[in-house]
């Protein structure tokens, strides 16, 4: 399923944050939003998950426009993995899992066959089999965002919205999480701080400054050091990875960019 | 993440399985509460300043059941007109105030929160103080003249408090508090402003002791209200209860898996706002049974509002009847306030389970 953003604007308090964000996420595909804080990329994938309304432009899911769309389809075909991650509420693992199923269910339905064949498996997708008994808020932060992960499969989505998921996780978390979105593989349009992480997993990114997108294409393509030195305002050189082949950015730590990119 | 990959969290710390007998056990601890209900129900009609045989209780209540008349006798009165009413309302009250406060902890993201935080009960108070110290007799309106007053004043807190709420994007958690705290206390000024103007000894006694929370006021004549109201409200908040589930984990999951956030949070607030007007009105304020008895039940069942609602509603009736017992029976000369009891025997409860589960590792 397509994702198309068309001329979106989005304004907090008469303020635009997004000001004509414009792309595309084909089939299959998966999308990468870069940028630096402030750039406007988790406003962007909020009104993909209908968290946020755009104040001007169109978000299209397959052509269908969203507002054409009640919460509840949009939900199922669009699941979302935002940053919230917690609760201080007594819920279990498979409680949270279970939470995607609720777009297809009606008031006081309980859960069928199906609902919990499709919790199972999200769970086993991400290796949590077995572990649906456990307390949430006593999992570590890898699992949680398993858990996360494995509540929106269980959404059955044609397309994954991911903001900043890596976040906070160590190294070998970060790597298993990819692997995993790389494996299942949908439309999905995803945010990362992680250059590195973004021109191993994503087929496209989208480069977004001060509400805009200023670049678009392959890794290779986008990821220059003229782009990061503009965008970011930080010193770099861009090479290939010697494992993988893919691009990798070797950051000059030692100071920023005199002027900055901003 | 390969199946083979193992966390080291899971095989240093084994966790028990605690939730993987939830199901069951939510059904078996619904039966239990329910049979024990019924049996606090029996000794609240049995006990009292006369006490009367549980056989002859329910013959009482069978035979009134069944149609019959009124018979001549004291302990056909005591049991029909006093006992049964009280017993009734005090389960009621029990189970709204129940739901309300785990319908609120939801809609504020809190577990912790109270259903009074939202300022309807602050507005209900003044309501009903007002009627005292200006002197409307509590047998003017069909005898509903104080109940009358405070689901008025519950119904104005209620009214700016959703003003204030919707305002910006609207019915924020963290809005909803600010309007709810902020319109409660300054009601709270002109209940104090009030009661400081009571004219005499007796006025302000009664102020106190509805200000307390009190269940003396129950006749056949005044449940049919709160009764209709709890029955609603179970039902628009268990259709409600997955859509709950996901408000818990935040805003942005709730619209991820299709909820309405705003409306879902203005349909809980309308809910929980009209519901607790109701229940002051009847009751007076009593605190802490809206806060304790979610967490409880939290605790025993897990935070699935589809289980936690009924079984919040029956714990809360089962406390408030066990506690109006002891409050109309603890002393010989004269009743206790219902209020005093729950903080009393409520706060400590809370406190112990709360510090048993941290040690237990939360």
């Amino acid at each position: 399923m397509t994702v198309e953003i068309e001329d979106l604007h989005v304004g907090y308090a008469g303020r635009d944050v997004v000001a004509g964000v414009r792309l595309m996420a084909a089939a299959g595909e998966i999308a990468g939003l870069v940028g630096p804080n402030g750039s406007g990329k988790s406003t962007v994938l909020r009104t993909v998950y209908r968290h946020l309304r755009p104040t001007a432009g169109r978000v299209l899911l397959a052509g269908c426009d969203l507002r054409t769309l009640t919460p509840g389809q949009t939900a199922r075909q669009v699941a979302a993995l935002p940053q919230e991650r917690g609760s201080d509420f007594e819920l279990t693992v498979r409680e949270v899992v279970a939470m995607g199923r609720t777009p297809y269910k009606r008031a006081f339905a309980g859960e069928d066959r199906a609902d919990r064949e499709s919790v199972a498996g999200a769970l086993a997708a991400v290796g949590m089999a077995g572990q649906g008994a456990r307390r949430f808020s006593a999992l570590s932060g890898g699992e949680r965002q398993r858990v996360l992960l494995a509540r929106a499969f269980a959404q059955d989505p044609d397309v994954l919205v991911l903001d900043e998921p890596t976040n906070h996780l160590d190294v070998r978390h970060q790597v298993e999480l990819l692997a995993l979105l790389r494996d299942r593989r949908r439309t999905t349009l995803i945010s990362l701080h992680d250059l590195n992480a973004a021109a191993s997993l994503c087929d496209r990114l989208h480069v977004l400054h001060g509400g805009r997108v200023v670049a678009s294409g392959t890794p290779r393509e986008v990821l220059t050091p003229q782009l990061l030195a503009e965008v970011f305002g930080v010193r770099a050189a861009v090479t290939a990875h010697p494992l993988t082949g893919d691009p990798l950015i070797a950051f000059d730590h030692r100071e920023p960019l005199a002027a900055g990119g901003s | 993440m390969t199946r083979t990959a193992v966390d080291p969290c899971t095989t240093a710390a084994p966790e028990e399985d605690p939730a993987a007998r939830r199901t069951p056990r939510a059904g078996l601890l619904a039966a239990g509460l329910g049979i024990a209900l019924v049996a606090a129900l029996t000794a609240a009609v049995c006990l009292g300043s006369t006490d009367i045989a549980p056989g002859h209780v329910w013959s009482v209540v069978l035979r009134r059941l069944g149609g019959a008349a009124a018979r001549a006798g004291t302990d056909d009165l005591i049991v029909w007109q006093l006992r049964v009413p009280r017993a009734l309302l005090a389960a009621l009250v029990g189970a709204g105030l129940g739901l309300v406060g785990t319908a609120t902890q939801a809609m504020v993201r809190n577990p912790l929160a109270d259903p009074y935080l939202l300022g309807i009960s602050n507005g209900a108070s003044l309501g009903a103080v007002a009627a005292i110290v200006l002197g409307v007799s509590a047998d003017s309106l069909l005898g509903l003249g104080l109940s009358a007053a405070a689901f008025a004043g519950a119904l104005v807190s209620f009214a700016l408090v959703w003003c204030i709420a919707r305002r910006g994007g609207g019915f924020s958690p963290l809005r909803l508090v600010l309007a709810g705290v902020g319109i409660g206390q300054f009601l709270s000024g002109f209940t104090s402003y009030l009661v400081l103007q009571a004219g005499d000894e007796q006025q302000t006694r009664s102020v106190l002791f509805w200000l307390m929370g009190s269940l003396g006021g129950a006749t056949w004549s005044v449940l049919w209200l709160p009764a209709a109201a709890v029955a609603a409200g179970l039902l628009a908040l268990q259709a409600r209860a997955r859509a709950m589930n996901a408000l818990i984990m935040g805003d942005e999951t709730a619209a991820g898996v299709g909820v309405d956030v705003t409306r879902l949070r203005r349909e809980l607030f309308a809910v929980t706002g009209l519901l607790t007007g109701v229940l002051v009105a009847v009751s007076g304020a009593i605190g802490f049974v809206g806060l304790m008895v979610p967490h409880l039940c939290r605790l025993v069942v897990g935070g699935d509002h589809r289980r936690l609602l009924p079984l919040s509603a029956l714990t809360g009736a089962l406390l408030m009847v066990v506690v109006d017992l002891v409050c109309r029976t603890a002393m010989d000369s004269q009743e206790l306030p219902v209020g005093v009891v729950t903080a009393m025997i409520g706060a400590p409860v809370l406190l112990f389970l709360l510090d048993r589960r941290m040690e237990a590792g939360a």
